[in-house]
């Protein structure tokens, strides 16, 4: 009796080594994302120097970072969830282009000024929201939900200016992507007070804590009594607002609302950046504070790449061999299942 | 066959325990899922402070009563009381509001949040001010309702992925009592659905510590396990259930395991309703040996030889890793350690597709998810594991997989309009028989039976024992890992038993000498 139960007792040791062992894993792969980034960066130090490590390029980069900050902040939360947003290109440039021609423009007579950047906004924010409730009511997989208002954003766009793109003449607009502040561009600093108000929602409010659960198990939340539904639509909605921020900021910056120049080649970026960051596709993982690591380590990489000349179809194929990299060190393995 | 006979066991609950005031009542709860009625009239009462044992076995209707009592299920009917009045939740939530909390076996937490956002998941609005949570203060409160359970030393700050099973547990406790205290000023009841199987000796004396301080203030609890000795020692007050009913209750000082095991196990069937007659002897080829067979942390220490024309059964509760010994024999799960020969010849298999070219095949538990492809014909289905004999120059005609069908169909007497018709639109019981019919046109001779007769009625379980003696009389080797332990020990021509992933006992089952259930019983828990 006794040998037995010394045995039985090395299989519960046996069970917890195993749990530690995975929780050591995951430690590791909490920190790899920073450490990917900080090598990555002494490398291109190393290759480029001065070209790379300058503050005119760190100002280069913090430039070029801010839209895909935005796109990303607001797929983080919808990857959190275990869903995925694919109209990203669509909503960009659809918010781009009602930007256009509801402001000062050279296509019609509209002049609204501020109003007509919240209304820009607050189309993406409606359309965030729409894809929210058709995913969770009538049960539809987010991604083609998503996918389909991919296509009717775009058209809209297009509709909203006849397919000349308008340009935009309002004064205050046209000024803002020459503006900066500390030595940062004024686009940036929006970009950081959307990050700011990101973190806060995640950080100190019951929605942020709803949006982990949701993502590890949608039951737990049953048995609380939080609708799951509505965590869903808001996250969703929080989503359109942010891709919209972006694409109103796309469209000063060109000086254009047009669709199929701001709303092109962002979506994979930012699915990339969230995944790289450490956000895990099946939810429940990862925030924030990850695709801000996430975005920059894609950004340094391209921005690296390009101070070295590197072919650009080259880079585009290197995209895709992150994504899938960052992606296979996340999965869940073990699982026996292998996830549709 | 030693029947055993138990009704005369009962002991009536006795007279002390009355004086304490009723919390909660149950009673005539009957539950049904489809064809299976889990609860037959069903009843518990449960006394301020009592801390109440709930044994039985797999299947016996713990989980159910459970479940229906935490909302989480609807009695199909019955009535249930709490503090006197009529209790009706309709979910967990409801239960918590007034005075029942679970911890459940799958652990509850969010594992991705802190143990104090686990603690108040659902309530940061009494922490919130404009809907900012105030961290600090739900974090000071965390501390404090973790050192109302003696849990004073977990850090509320702390991810709950970075803690051990029995820390998450406490937590889970912590939780439930928390809520149900914030949700009603009266005693709780809080349920514990097998809580020391993931813990240490240690942790487990921790664990009733904190039992006994929930009980002394006046609350009750309801511990369910499978332990024997641990249901002895904590509790006050034992339910007996088998076959989805109460068989009795006795005050835990005049209980003793063998007591219990005798009240637990169910009713004997006559030898003829296994066929016992057409039992044989086994042959002397030996099929199939493992040899100290480990799964890291789920069983280790296995040895076992199969041989032709034998029924080994396989016994032991959910969770003393029979299971997982299965789906290593078959191929679906590696073993850490340990050696398995097939007719002496050593393999090793890297995919149950591997098991199935050295002729081992499974039958699994879960029949409609693991068995059958519901949206494919029956000649489909069956030939999905013998393409490989029907093929001729890597290519497989329609006619010889209709040939095939048609055969067994005939031969397992598969009640259908033909070979074409979907999976779906046949009975449970002529899905097993496909099921069958699949393994037996894989021409294996080393067949794993998991449950072959869960969810079928008595006629096609009658014709799946007649299969399986059938089949062993043709030369056949089988792991039983029957649905019953009664099922389990008839069908067997010898049974070992499993419990906590060690081996703990062997029997020999000759038709004229099959072992008793409540020794098979008394090795499984």
């Amino acid at each position: 009796m006794a040998r037995e139960a010394r045995a039985s007792m090395s299989i519960t040791e046996e069970f917890a080594a195993k749990i530690r062992k995975d929780n050591q894993k995951d430690k590791i792969i909490r920190f790899a994302p920073i450490i990917v980034l900080a090598v990555m960066s002494l490398v291109f130090s190393a290759i480029n120097g001065r070209n790379f490590a300058s503050v005119s390029n760190f100002t280069t980069i913090l430039n070029q970072l801010a839209i895909p900050l935005l796109v990303a902040l607001g797929l983080t939360f919808v990857i959190m969830i275990g869903s995925i947003d694919l109209s990203i290109n669509g909503t960009v440039g659809m918010s781009a282009a009602f930007l256009g021609v509801l402001v000062m423009n050279s296509r019609n007579g509209m002049d609204l000024g501020l109003a007509g950047v919240l209304l820009a906004v607050l189309a993406s924010v409606a359309v965030g929201m729409l894809i929210g409730l058709i995913h969770v009511h009538l049960k539809i997989p987010s991604f083609m939900v998503s996918f389909a208002f991919m296509f009717i954003c775009r058209g809209l766009g297009l509709l909203s200016y006849q397919g000349r793109p308008p340009r935009i003449l309002d004064p205050v607009l046209t000024e803002i992507p020459r503006m900066s502040f500390l030595g940062m561009p004024a686009i940036t600093w929006v970009a950081l007070s959307v990050l700011l108000l990101c973190i806060f929602i995640q950080e100190y409010t019951a929605f942020g804590r709803y949006i982990y659960a949701v993502g590890t198990d949608e039951t737990i939340l049953h048995s609380v009594g939080v609708s799951v539904k509505r965590v869903k639509v808001m996250v969703f909605t929080l989503a359109g607002f942010c891709f919209g921020i972006a694409g109103v900021l796309g469209g000063i910056r060109l000086g254009q609302g047009d669709v199929t120049v701001v709303g092109t080649g962002l979506m994979f970026p930012a699915q990339a950046a969230v995944v790289v960051g450490g956000t895990a596709l099946s939810g429940g993982k990862g925030g924030v504070i990850n695709t801000v690591v996430g975005v920059f380590i894609m950004t340094v990489l391209f921005n690296g790449l390009v101070i070295m000349r590197v072919n650009p179809y080259i880079r585009t194929g290197v995209e895709g061999l992150i994504i899938l990299a960052a992606v296979t060190l996340t999965v869940a393995r073990g699982a026996k299942v292998i996830s549709k | 066959m030693s029947g055993q006979t138990v009704g005369a066991n009962c002991v009536r609950p006795n007279t002390i325990q009355n004086e304490r005031k009723l919390i909660f009542s149950a009673k005539d709860i009957h539950k049904h899922y489809g064809a299976t009625h889990a609860l037959k009239g069903a009843g518990i009462d449960i006394r301020e402070g009592e801390i109440i044992g709930l044994v039985g076995e797999n299947g016996a209707g713990k989980s159910t009563l459970l479940k229906i009592i935490i909302g989480a299920e609807e009695p199909s009917s019955g009535s249930l009381t709490m503090h006197g009045k009529l209790y009706s939740p309709r979910n967990p939530m409801d239960a918590n509001r007034a005075g029942v909390g679970m911890v459940f076996q799958e652990q509850s937490l969010i594992v991705s949040l802190t143990v104090g956002q686990n603690l108040f998941f659902g309530h940061e609005r009494e922490f919130s001010k404009f809907r900012v949570i105030n961290w600090k203060k739900l974090y000071k409160e965390a501390a404090s309702a973790l050192a109302d359970v003696g849990a004073g030393g977990i850090n509320p700050r702390k991810k709950v992925s970075d803690l051990n099973f029995a820390t998450r547990q406490m937590i889970e406790i912590a939780k439930v009592i928390n809520v149900t205290k914030g949700a009603s000023g009266e005693k709780c009841l809080i349920l514990l659905d097998e809580p020391t199987s993931v813990l240490s000796e240690h942790e487990t004396r921790n664990l009733f510590e904190q039992m006994k301080k929930i009980a002394a203030k006046g609350h009750a609890v309801v511990f369910v396990s499978h332990r024997l000795d641990e249901v002895l020692e904590i509790t006050d007050r034992v339910y007996v259930y088998k076959d989805g009913e109460g068989v009795g209750d006795l005050l835990t000082p005049e209980a003793t395991e063998s007591k219990l095991y005798e009240m637990m196990v169910g009713r004997t069937a006559s030898g003829e309703y296994y066929q016992v007659n057409r039992q044989r002897e086994a042959q002397e080829e030996i099929m199939l040996e493992v040899k100290d067979l480990g799964l890291s942390g789920v069983f280790k220490h296995v040895s076992f030889q199969l041989r032709r024309g034998e029924i080994l059964g396989v016994c032991g509760v959910v969770g003393s890793g029979k299971e997982e010994l299965c789906e290593v024999i078959c191929g679906d799960e590696k073993p850490t350690s340990g050696e398995m020969y097939i007719k002496g010849k050593k393999v090793v298999f890297s995919s149950p597709a591997h098991g199935l070219r050295e002729k081992v095949i499974m039958i699994p538990k879960e029949r409609l998810a693991q068995g059958i492809i519901r949206t494919l014909s029956i000649e489909d289905n069956i030939a999905i594991s013998s393409l490989k004999i029907l093929s001729r120059n890597k290519f497989v005609t329609v006619k010889s997989v209709r040939k095939q069908a048609l055969e067994w169909i005939s031969r397992l007497r598969i009640k259908t309009r033909g070979p074409r018709e979907l999976l779906m639109r046949l009975s449970g019981g002529n899905q097993q028989k496909v099921v069958f019919s699949r393994a037996l046109a894989s021409k294996c001779d080393i067949l794993v039976l998991n449950h072959p007769t869960r969810g079928v009625d008595v006629g096609a379980k009658e014709e799946i024992y007649t299969l399986i003696r059938g089949m062993v009389t043709e030369g056949k080797a089988v792991i039983l890992l029957g649905d019953t332990l009664d099922e389990c020990i008839g069908m067997s021509s010898r049974v070992i038993v499993m419990k906590d992933g060690l081996v703990t006992g062997e029997f020999a089952a000759p038709p004229d000498g099959k072992p008793g259930q409540v020794d098979v019983v008394s090795l499984m828990m």
